[in-house]
């Protein structure tokens, strides 16, 4: 066994065995305690440059395949795990976890302590982490200076539309950072989606005459966006049926004037309770955000607030009191075992369909 | 010979409630001096739970009020004059009031629901809720917030369900 480390940027290091691609690896480090989905995790857009740390005991153990992809090029810097297993009789494998990262030449290192190494990074204030071969002074001098990109969108969104073809209603989808579970929800409702740039236009987006917009989840910062994306969004707002996920959720709040902070510890899991505020309803969904509304800064004249987080209060559902607009924190596409109780794919169809409704006979 | 069609099935049912809601809000700037008037029998129940629902939201008693219409339909000659035309009666002058009911068909119901209105107050505007729109409207009314829009022939009997008196939530869809 090749012996691996996890360098902590605070000089801490954790020593582990090595798999995958046997290079190294810094990025920011997060914790992620689903039980499950570890493919859709490594292939998600929204951990671009980061080391990705399962509290899960075991990964690997249904391989990796070709359903459960979120996009095809994997964003994620390297992977920490307990127990690598490589063991599995899923109908659905066709490649081994082991062998999916050495062809990705992502690092692995396993045989760590996770949930000592999540208890430890939530109570230090650790950002940054390197998968190294020594930790010698060397590799700490090398993690401290190395600088996380600001150009996390830039690097993983489309830079060119296209139409993924269906018999329905022309819905817009402006990638930050696209899962491909957004395409495969909206799909599932026969919708027409064209996905363009982040950056497209307002009057590029309106030329396309779609129905409504949507506006994906990504990685980075909603503070190192561009202002011309929140112009857009303004303006989208105002014309069109208006659904935002994720960070695409952290600009609507912007753009109506709500503050952003950046957690002091980033959640990615599926084990907060978030309550349906209309309907007292209580779901548990994959929740990944580095950044959250700040509630104080939520002015109710112009928004309401319609999913709390119920373990850290954080705001996790907005809704326009002017506009049919909405928008979650969480991802609404994934959710534990209660699918069904998260519909929001439908509500903002029918949204989309009530608007053309009001459009066409007022 | 069981030939029942599920249309709008539970969850379908409380989605399009809670966007009405939402909608109610949107158009109404608010919920302050909102009304809502439910049409017996299901309109009532549908009438309190989208009260219910901005009762969660902004924290606000909405009113509502229960019609009888009995006795202003256009095919009853006769006025039963012991009926009450409305119960929980509060004023509706210079209001904004949300008319709810199930089905919008005819028209002709809320038509007799406009009459019966008259008799309580002269409200500030009159809008439309219903959960279903199946068309066929003889008289020119329209829905401002429609839970779905079901085409319908007119030898279909659609039947809103609603877990208070019937033994679920629903709308179905029977051939005659």
């Amino acid at each position: 066994m090749v012996k691996k480390y996890l360098i902590l940027d605070d000089g801490t290091s954790f020593v582990g065995e090595a798999f995958g691609d046997l290079s190294t690896a810094t990025g920011e480090l997060a914790i992620n305690s689903n039980l499950n989905n570890y493919q859709e995790s490594l292939t998600d857009p929204l951990y671009h440059n980061q080391i990705i740390t399962f509290t899960q005991p075991s990964i690997g153990n249904i391989g990796i395949n070709p359903k459960s992809y979120e996009s095809i090029l994997t964003s994620a810097k390297g992977i920490v795990v307990h127990q690598e297993e490589n063991i599995s009789f899923s109908h659905l494998k066709n490649l081994s976890l082991n062998s999916f990262l050495k062809e990705r030449h992502i690092p692995g290192i396993c045989q760590i302590d996770t949930r000592a190494l999540q208890k430890y990074v939530h109570t230090h204030n650790v950002k940054k982490a390197s998968i190294v071969n020594n930790n010698d002074a060397h590799a700490f001098d090398q993690l401290q200076a190395s600088v996380l990109s600001n150009q996390q969108i830039q690097s993983v969104a489309t830079p060119k539309p296209y139409l993924v073809p269906g018999s329905g209603i022309t819905i817009v989808v402006i990638d930050l950072g696209l899962r491909e579970s957004i395409v495969r929800q909206l799909s599932k409702l026969n919708c027409n989606l064209i996905v363009v740039p982040w950056n497209t236009s307002f009057s590029e987006i309106k030329n396309l005459d779609p129905e409504g917009v949507v506006i994906s989840s990504g990685p980075g910062s909603p503070e190192e966006i561009e202002n011309s994306v929140i112009d857009n969004i303004l303006e989208i707002q105002k014309e069109l049926p208006l659904f935002g996920i994720g960070l695409g959720h952290e600009l609507i709040a912007i753009v109506n004037g709500a503050k952003i902070k950046r957690l002091k510890i980033g959640h990615y899991g599926d084990n907060h309770p978030v309550k349906k505020i209309i309907t007292n309803e209580i779901v548990y969904p994959h929740q990944a955000q580095d950044y959250a509304i700040v509630t104080d800064s939520v002015d109710t004249s112009k928004l309401i607030i319609t999913y709390v987080d119920l373990i850290n209060g954080t705001v996790q559902g907005l809704r326009s009191r002017d506009y049919p607009t909405f928008s979650v924190q969480f991802l609404p596409e994934s959710a534990l075992g209660i699918e069904n109780n998260l519909d929001l794919f439908d509500e903002f169809i029918e949204s989309v369909v009530a608007h053309r409704r009001v459009k066409y006979e007022l | 010979m069981n030939n029942e069609k599920v249309v709008l099935d539970n969850m379908s049912m409380q989605r399009a409630l809670t966007r009405i809601t939402y909608e109610i809000i949107e158009k109404n700037k608010g919920v302050n001096n909102l009304v809502l008037i439910g049409i017996k029998t299901r309109g009532v129940y549908l009438a309190k739970r989208i009260a219910n629902r901005l009762k969660k939201l902004e924290n606000t008693d909405v009113p509502v009020i229960e019609l009888d219409i009995t006795n202003y339909r256009d095919d009853k000659k006769e006025k039963n004059n012991s009926q009450k035309v409305a119960t929980n009666v509060v004023d509706i002058n210079e209001k904004n009031i949300v008319l709810v009911d199930d089905v919008l068909f005819t028209g002709r119901t809320v038509r007799a629901a406009l009459g019966a209105i008259n008799e309580i107050g002269r409200p500030k505007r009159i809008n439309l809720a219903v959960l279903v729109d199946r068309g066929h409207h003889e008289l020119p009314i329209r829905a401002d917030f429609v839970g779905k829009n079901i085409p319908s022939s007119k030898d279909e009997t659609i039947k809103v369900l609603v877990s208070e008196i019937d033994d679920r939530d629903g709308v179905e869809i029977t051939k005659k």
